[in-house]
């Protein structure tokens, strides 16, 4: 007797043991619960900010100041791929160019979610913000990736040359993999243009720290010089001048290291002390300012100070490393990162307008003259391009500017060609081994 | 011990006249084996009589006597004993083993002996892992099984094992085996902080082991289901037997230092070698002493040699470990324990890293009445580790290597590190300015209560909780690389809480020629972890370390995880004829880790032997002692595919301090464990009386869904999807032989020689495609994760260019071995694996009256080791790390012929990934050697005690390989968990070599 209570017993604690095998994990949501709330979408933007801040805070117009370097910079650095792009041979593996891409299209499709899910938002005005952030991010994004990736947008040329994959269809299941192939040169311009022009007709003119209409205003006035269409890139730089309320700040060193966006910043990435990071502090900065190294990675070399050939607050915007000079628009560890000043538009609007033959808001030598005061230099009387585009050099040095300007600009680089295969980055190795329909660019072989 | 015996005897002679007048008595009392388990089915038979019993599941007996003097103990295989009956009503007996095939083996939810195993099982012992100076007991393992690789991360004293059984056999999945410790599986997950893993047996005493079982078939592992692919690892802690109380004391101190140190330039040879470089790459010497004067205090520093500064020696120093334990055991007839306290203090071979192990363990058993038997085994530990950076970290130790030799190491009081003329940050101010601690509380559990409804049926119900507590804490002070913070600090802490409940059924039945055993049951287990975090900045004092002093809190979180399986499992095992053996078992596993599609997987096994050394042909053939012919078939699964791996999940990432979601994962509900079905075929062989023992195994280890990382184009916004996608091919031989040379009363001498071959290969991937990763590919055919790199062809001899071999396919097929000094130009080709081919192990035992020696042999042949920090070691003065000294060899002149390319400062001249840092990593290893001496009897025994032993023992003592760097088993810490990683180092500090004198005293 006693046992077959003993077997009941056990036969219980056999099948009795709870079987809970749902388990919901507590930090991360499915697709479906995400698409419930419309304030998610705004949500999903803040991350496509967020990777885009991974690269654009610092690292690559660091990477573009190194691959425009002749002898003004040096790089003292550990990182041997950085050394790469000082060296102008960048190999296929490189992680800086495996983020920029990989990072880029995780943001774009962030945004096509968005872009696929904006029904949700019942509210017209968070519609259109949505959908103008969301596409704002998106031209800017294919602006920057294109200008790495494929060989220079030829003004007078029809740019028939591979650009990027453009991807539409967000992905959020496994059935929405793809392998796309890469569209013409052309076809991306179109459409990063078209993005940023929606962009600029929904989002209102001041959107706190995130993207208004003079931002993507501002990103258009960019890919129009970077095109060669003068006079696009002056009415839109005129138009940001004009109606943006953002204005040159009266000294220059007011202008960097600012924990929040300045009246000069059209667009910067955020950075705090608790989330994303300042890599031109990284890079720039002695270790004592919160940079890598005791010189600081990139230095400012001797030949750099030719471009100053009078007192000019610019070229003492210096401070000493460990024996090197290390510039100081890039003191604040915890600061913004400036993506796009003021200063831009007015050397967009000078230089459009001198090429244009036009004065559209202001005549050419009136505005550098304009940014020459603010850094307390000599006004230039006879105003030439090459004066023009020497400002820009001064006034947007080390903003990983110089790069794109020689394309632009078909200048040689360290003896390079406009158009070398050297200077146009490689599709990541990663890419090239799982899309078969991906062309790689001319010169690298394995 | 003798002495009881000896008053036994005297007792019985006195009451010898009484006992022909006794009525009827019971006598009752348990049976166990040397290492102080119960053993089942022991014959009991009255002297002179033909009145018997036997014992019960737990080596309990009972007998009634009327008459009879003696009882005699029989059981296959140990050797029977005759006790005579004294005036105690309670007789424990321990069985000595005849020879080796009674050996009890732990199999998962019972037992079993060597003679009646199918599967294919490694078994240690207490003697065979005791004494080795190692803070970890896996350390103790290394050598000791065929097909079992069981390797150290690197050298610190904290860090983690690796042990793969019979290959790898997933992508990216866990390569571990299940570790579970008296019947409850643990958690054996690392989460240190910085990615330099925690060993998760830490807490356990070696010590506390009485025997460790390792499942390498699918027959043995199919009873852990899911969870059995990689092996199971069985650990069995030390119980107690009623009797005297005994008491162990042991201590050992040892002195350890670096197994290898490799050699660096000098300050001179510096100089020489980087004005060289300057000077290639358009430089000045004015240049050159600019830079030189960047990394020195003086110009006389370098020019005249006056700082020359060894940095290896700073990283690598002299530690110690120290060892101290006790024991006691023994109990009366109802109630049995095991009692220990440890204390380990190992100071590890890198500076600043160090451990100290408390830990304590009580495992009692009662017998509360005749069918009830309960127990618990505890075990609670402190460890607390000061760490240093990870690898891949410049405040590593070992990346200390790369400063310049004329760099100071202290500034001019010459304790404060120097951190302003070094090349990279000096590590020496986070241990000056800094701490980096961490806490592990672990307790293991088990409460089991076994009922026995008759005397080979019964019950047992285990209820099992582990608990992982850690804490880790760092602070940088205001002098380290957090200066422009003023300090920063961090602290994680989690919990890992798993409970696991077993119920089983155990039913054996014996007949005349034939006995069966079955086992019926479930399990629950279910596991939570939880952590959270902390970090801040802005200290107002270097003295004031923890949080609560930071000016800014910076971060922090919280997070919780958790999965659960339930199972269902059966075992039945047949004996018949004497000689055949019969063996099946199923396992139904569900757990929450699998997608929605797969809940449930079933896992059955079964298994054959002939026992044909039992056959009447063969029964009395002296040579051939023991002949049995084995095989078995099995499925197993891997279910380490992380607990929420089927799931798309959109997890937060903060910008400016606003929450904001991306797409982490991206799921597949049809995700679930990856399976291995494995065939094994296996011969044992015994010649003269067993004195010469060999097991030849033959395995196929067929892996289909190996859990994968499957990359897509990053143009999906996602990397890669977690797919049961590829499928490998583990093939091998395994050989051991064991054999009593020499056995003389005074001399003994015996070997264990064990080699295990395997070959692994992928056999398919989602549409054949190879999948690359950084300098690695899996492709079909070819072993998993084999290194893809460009390959170096040496120097040009007349311009110095490194050269590489083109290697593009012609259209013939074969490959352009013309050679190229443009990197692009060269295409990847396979150049080696990373897994061993061939793994051996030699353990040799002497025995000459009271002197013992013993040592281990280890060795692996075929892999290759790449080093991804030979780019910056090696790299003929591209940048200013400091050189391995080989790299004065560069070319120089037009002709010279070498493999070092011509130095160029900046000048990326052969410096890329290729192979010319991949390596043979071949090696033979004295793993293990000790020298004991126990005293003579009389002499101990005129101290009081029963045993004294005093020995010498050293670890890696000596290694033979042509292999160059520090270690060819220490890998990357920061990326070990995954397989495809395997075979590469990045400033991975190697093993630690270790002499140590102890002594153990029992009585």
């Amino acid at each position: 007797m006693k046992n077959l209570y003993l077997i009941l017993f056990v036969s219980i604690l056999i099948i009795g043991c709870d079987n809970n095998l749902d388990i919901e994990p507590t930090d991360s949501l499915t697709p479906e619960t995400l698409l419930e709330d419309p304030d998610n979408l705004d949500r999903l933007l803040l991350g496509a900010y967020s990777f885009a801040d991974d690269q654009y805070a610092g690292e690559f117009q660091t990477v573009s100041e190194l691959l425009a370097n002749e002898s003004n910079l040096a790089y003292r650095g550990t990182f041997a791929q950085f050394f790469e792009f000082e060296r102008k041979e960048v190999i296929t593996t490189n992680v800086f160019i495996r983020l920029l891409w990989a990072n880029a299209y995780r943001s774009i499709n962030l945004c096509n979610i968005v872009l696929e899910n904006l029904e949700l938002a019942q509210d017209p005005d968070q519609r259109a913000q949505l959908e103008g952030e969301a596409k704002f991010m998106r031209g800017l994004l294919y602006f920057e990736m294109v200008r790495y990736f494929a060989l220079p947008y030829e003004a007078a040329g029809n740019n028939t040359q591979p650009g990027l994959p453009i991807i539409f269809d967000a992905v959020t299941d496994l059935s929405q993999i793809s392998y796309p192939a890469r569209a013409s040169l052309e076809e991306v311009y179109t459409q990063l243009i078209s993005d940023l022009q929606v962009a600029n007709a929904l989002l209102p003119p001041d959107n706190g720290f995130r993207a208004d209409a003079y931002a993507a205003q501002a990103m258009l006035a960019r890919v129009y010089l970077q095109q060669g269409n003068y006079a696009a890139a002056r009415d839109a730089a005129h138009e940001v001048l004009e109606n943006s309320g953002h204005f040159l700040v009266p000294d220059l060193a007011s202008a960097f290291n600012n924990e929040n966006d300045g009246i000069e910043d059209i667009f910067a990435w955020q950075v705090t002390t608790q989330d994303g990071v300042n890599d031109f502090n990284t890079y720039w900065a002695t270790i004592e300012f919160g940079g890598r190294s005791q010189t600081a990675d990139v230095t400012v070399e001797a030949p750099f100070f030719d471009l100053f050939t009078e007192p000019d607050d610019r070229s003492g915007f210096f401070y000493l490393g460990n024996g090197t000079t290390v510039s100081s628009k890039w003191q604040g560890q915890f600061a913004n990162a400036p993506y796009i000043r003021v200063a831009e538009m007015h050397l967009i609007r000078a230089e459009s307008n001198f090429r244009e033959g036009t004065n559209l808001g202001l005549a050419p030598e009136t505005e550098i003259n304009a940014l020459r005061a603010r850094s307390n230099a000599n006004p230039i009387i006879g105003l030439t391009l090459q004066d023009i585009l020497e400002e820009r050099q001064r006034e947007l040095a080390f903003e990983g500017h110089r790069f794109h300007d020689a394309k632009r600009l078909l200048e040689t680089i360290d003896g390079l060609p406009y158009d070398a295969p050297n200077l146009v980055m490689p599709i990541p190795q990663d890419d090239i081994d799982t899309n078969p329909n991906l062309e790689q660019n001319p010169g690298y072989n394995n | 011990m003798d002495k009881s015996i000896r008053y036994a005897l005297i007792f019985t002679l006195l009451l010898f006249g009484k006992s022909a007048l006794a009525q009827s008595r019971t006598i009752s009392g348990t049976v166990k084996d040397s290492f102080y388990r119960p053993l089942f089915g022991v014959n009991i038979l009255v002297e002179g009589t033909n009145q018997g019993t036997i014992t019960d599941l737990s080596g309990f007996y009972q007998i009634q006597l009327t008459s009879g003097e003696a009882l005699i103990f029989s059981y296959v295989g140990f050797n029977s004993q005759r006790i005579v009956i004294g005036s105690n009503s309670t007789i424990d007996v321990t069985l000595q083993p005849g020879n080796n095939l009674e050996e009890v083996i732990v199999v998962g939810y019972g037992t079993s002996t060597r003679e009646e195993l199918t599967d294919n099982i490694a078994s240690l012992r207490a003697e065979q892992i005791k004494e080795i100076p190692v803070p970890s007991v896996q350390g103790a393992l290394v050598g000791k099984a065929a097909g079992v690789q069981v390797t150290q991360t690197g050298g610190r004293a904290e860090s983690g094992f690796k042990i793969r059984v019979r290959g790898v056999a997933t992508i990216n999945g866990d390569q571990e085996p299940l570790y579970v410790i008296d019947g409850i599986p643990i958690d054996k997950v690392d989460r240190s902080a910085n990615s330099s893993p925690i060993n998760s047996l830490v807490g356990l005493n070696p010590e506390d082991i009485a025997s460790i079982e390792i499942l390498k078939d699918a027959s043995a592992a199919a009873i852990y289901g899911s969870r059995g692919t990689n092996g199971v690892v069985l650990i069995t802690t030390k119980s107690g037997s009623s009797g005297e109380t005994r008491f162990s004391f042991r201590s050992s101190y040892g002195l350890s230092e670096a197994s290898n140190k490799l050699e660096w330039l000098n300050t001179n040879e510096y100089v020489e070698l980087y004005t060289e470089a300057a000077l290639n790459s358009g430089f000045t010497e004015d240049d050159a002493a600019f830079f030189f004067n960047l990394f020195s205090e003086n110009e006389e520093d370098w020019r005249n040699g006056e700082v020359d500064t060894d940095w290896q020696d700073l990283a690598l120093v002299s530690g110690s470990i120290h060892d101290i334990s006790f024991s006691a055991s023994g109990g009366d007839e109802k109630t049995t324990f095991f009692l220990s306290t440890g204390y380990n203090r190992t100071e590890g071979i890198i500076r600043g890293n160090s451990l100290e192990r408390y830990s304590l363990r009580a495992n009692i058993d009662h017998r509360a009445n005749e069918w009830l038997t309960i127990g618990l085994n505890s075990n609670a530990s402190k460890t607390q580790i000061s760490r240093i950076a990870n690898d891949n970290e410049f405040a590593n130790p070992i990346g200390a290597i790369a400063q310049i030799p004329f760099s100071k190491p202290y500034l001019e009081d010459g304790i404060t590190p120097n951190t302003e003329t070094t090349l990279y940050y000096n590590f020496l101010m986070d241990q000056f300015n800094g701490d980096h601690k961490s806490n592990v509380w672990r307790a293991f559990m088990k409460l089991y209560g076994e009922v026995a409804f008759t005397k080979n049926f019964n019950f047992r119900s285990e209820l099992g909780y582990d608990y992982n507590n850690q804490l880790e804490e760092r602070f940088y002070g205001s002098l380290t690389e957090y200066a422009s913070t003023n300090g920063f600090a961090d602290a994680l802490s989690f919990i890992n809480e798993k409970y696991v409940i077993n119920n089983y059924f155990n039913y054996q039945h014996f007949g005349n020629d034939w006995q069966l055993e079955a086992t019926l049951g479930m399990s629950y287990e279910e596991n939570k972890f939880k952590s959270l975090s902390i970090e801040g900045q802005d200290f107002p004092s270097d003295q004031l370390r923890k949080l609560d002093s930071a000016g800014e809190i910076t971060g922090g979180f919280t997070s919780e995880t958790a999965f659960s399986f339930v199972s269902y499992f059966a075992r039945a095992s047949a004996t018949l004829f004497n000689n055949w053996l019969l063996k099946a078992s199923v396992r139904v596993d569900g757990s929450s880790r699998f997608g929605s599609e797969v809940k449930y997987g079933t896992f059955p096994a079964a298994s054959i032997g002939w026992l044909a050394s039992e056959a009447p042909f063969l029964k009395d053939n002296k040579t051939l002692s023991n002949l049995k012919l084995r095989a078995s078939w099995g499925l197993t699964g891997n279910a380490n595919i992380g607990n929420f791996a089927s799931r798309t999940q959109f997890v937060t990432r903060n910008y400016n301090q606003n929450p904001g979601f991306w797409l982490a994962a991206l799921g597949d509900p049809n995700l679930s464990w990856e399976e291995t079905k494995q065939v094994n075929f296996g011969l044992d062989l015994g010649f003269i009386n067993n004195r010469v023992n060999t097991s030849m195994d033959y395995y196929i280890k067929d892996t289909e869904g190996a859990l994968f990382l499957v990359p897509i184009p990053y143009t999906n916004g996602i990397r890669f999807v977690n797919q049961n996608a590829a499928d490998i091919v583990n093939t091998g031989f395994e050989f051991t032989l064991d054999t009593k040379n020499i056995i003389t009363e005074d001399f003994s001498w015996s070997t264990s020689l064990n080699i295990a071959i395997n070959n692994n290969e992928v056999k398919a991937l989602p549409d054949g495609a190879d999948i690359v990763r950084e300098e690695k590919i899996v492709r079909e055919g070819e072993p998993v994760a084999s290194f893809y790199i460009p390959e170096y062809a040496g120097v040009d001899p007349d311009n110095g260019d490194a050269l590489f071999y083109r290697n593009t396919e012609l259209p013939d097929g074969s490959l352009d071995r013309t050679t190229t000094a443009d990197f692009a130009e060269a295409s990847r080709r396979i150049l080696g694996n990373p897994f061993p081919n061939v793994i051996a192990g030699m353990t040799n035992n002497l025995q000459y009256k009271g002197i013992d020696f013993s040592f281990v042999f280890q060795g692996q042949w075929g892999a290759q080791f790449y080093n991804a920090g030979g780019i910056y070691q090696s790299s003929n003065a591209d940048f200013f790390d400091n050189q391995t000294r080989d790299q004065l060899n560069r070319w120089q002149q037009q002709g010279d012929i070498t493999n070092v390319p011509q130095a160029r400062l900046f000048g990326g001249n052969g410096t890329q990934q290729s192979s010319r840092y991949l390596e043979d990593a071949d090696f033979i290893r004295l793993r293990n050697l000790t020298l004991g001496y126990t005293l003579p009897k009389d002499v101990s025994e005129n101290l009081g005690l029963d045993r004294i032993r005093v020995y010498f023992t050293g670890v890696n003592l000596l290694i033979f390989t042509d292999f160059k760097g520090w270690d060819p088993e220490s890998t990357w810490d920061f990326r070990q968990r995954n397989s495809l990683f395997s075979g590469t180092g990045f400033y991975s500090p190697p093993q630690a070599r270790t002499y140590t004198l102890g002594f153990n005293v029992d009585f």
